[in-house]
């Protein structure tokens, strides 16, 4: 059950004289505007410290529904950073803080594309900086839980607030978290974990 | 490799810039990188690009190889004795994501690497989501000082 070899990656996964298998990756996305305390978040429960690397994002305007036959997307060259959670020696978790610029439009499809779920930490002082976020989960059908990043302890806006003015539906869980807390930004992501665990749940054929 | 913090670029200390402050961290160069792979970029044949978290490990034949590598190519298979993913291998050799994909593509091909893949159905595997739950809940509540990669 193991990673199993792509017919076009995989030509050589099967070499005999291989020590161990690599472990299975398995990656959480962490989106949400600029400056909203993603890569916090992602240092607070790394156990490395977050690595940075260029990747290119497509822009794209925004609003535009169907991304992948937009004439005018360019790509763009954006700083992501990421980080690692080892479950066991054969299940990597990896963590990727989604650039999270608002011109950057929203198609980072190539770090999305096979995500167990995303969380979009929010900042009530700039809420509108997430809504590209919330938009990206729900079209792409990714599950997703909305965190609160309380900065100093303070939220600003109470939760039903926060839901109404994100214009998240219910089921869609929305709590408040601290980014720098270890502990909190662990059951923040447990929280997406749920989420993924029931979409696979309503999945599977009764 | 045994340089836990990963090489410096050549590139970059051999860019005189007397006046200018050196920058904190070196982010990788937008233009060189392609030259490294003649131009070509990620996912630009029919198959889709690397998955960022596919695992990359250097085959026997790579490693007994690596002499008659050069440059990156040999970087990257020096680096991939231990299986890390195509992000880690970018971040460590300060190359851009997609340059890596490209070359781990080739090595691939040519023998050098295997590259691991994951299921596409991994994301419905209510037992792997069920595994990384558990292994998150054994996260503490606060970590100690973080390591740096190796």
């Amino acid at each position: 059950m193991d990673s199993a070899p792509s017919p076009t990656h995989g030509a050589h996964s099967a070499t005999a004289a291989e020590p161990a298998p690599p472990p299975l990756p398995v990656k959480l996305v962490i989106a949400g505007g600029f400056g909203v305390g993603k890569t916090t978040a992602v240092g607070a429960i790394s156990e490395i410290r977050p690595l940075t690397t260029e990747a290119a994002i497509t822009e794209v305007a925004a609003g535009v529904d169907d991304l992948t036959h937009t004439p005018g997307k360019t790509t763009t060259t954006v700083a992501m950073d990421f980080g690692v959670i080892t479950i066991d020696p054969t299940l990597k978790l990896y963590l990727f803080g989604t650039p999270g610029q608002d011109r950057f439009g929203f198609m980072w499809d190539d770090v999305v594309e096979g995500a167990l779920g995303g969380l979009v930490i929010v900042d009530t002082r700039r809420l509108d900086d997430c809504y590209a976020a919330v938009d990206y989960f729900e079209h792409k059908d990714i599950p997703f839980a909305v965190a609160v990043n309380a900065f100093d302890g303070e939220v600003q806006h109470e939760l039903d607030e926060v839901r109404w003015a994100l214009d998240v539906s219910e089921h869609i869980p929305l709590t408040v978290f601290d980014a720098r807390d270890t502990g909190s930004v662990r059951d923040a992501l447990l929280v997406v974990l749920d989420v993924a665990v029931a979409r696979a749940k309503s999945a599977e054929p009764a | 490799m045994t340089d836990t913090d990963g090489p410096e670029p050549d590139d970059v200390a051999a860019e005189p810039s007397p006046t200018e402050a050196p920058e904190p961290t070196v982010r990788a160069s937008a233009i060189r990188p392609f030259l490294l792979t003649a131009g070509r970029v990620a996912g630009g044949g029919t198959a889709p690009p690397l998955p960022v978290e596919a695992q990359v490990v250097a085959t026997s034949d790579g490693l007994s190889a690596l002499r008659a590598l050069a440059f990156e190519r040999h970087d990257i298979v020096a680096a991939c004795r231990r299986p890390q993913s195509v992000a880690e291998l970018a971040a460590q050799l300060r190359l851009h994501l997609n340059v890596v994909r490209v070359l781990a593509e080739d090595l691939c091909t040519a023998g050098h690497l295997s590259v691991h893949v994951p299921d596409a159905r991994t994301v419905q595997d209510i037992s792997v989501l069920r595994r990384v739950i558990d292994g998150l809940r054994a996260v503490p509540d606060s970590r100690g000082t973080l390591r740096d990669s190796s």
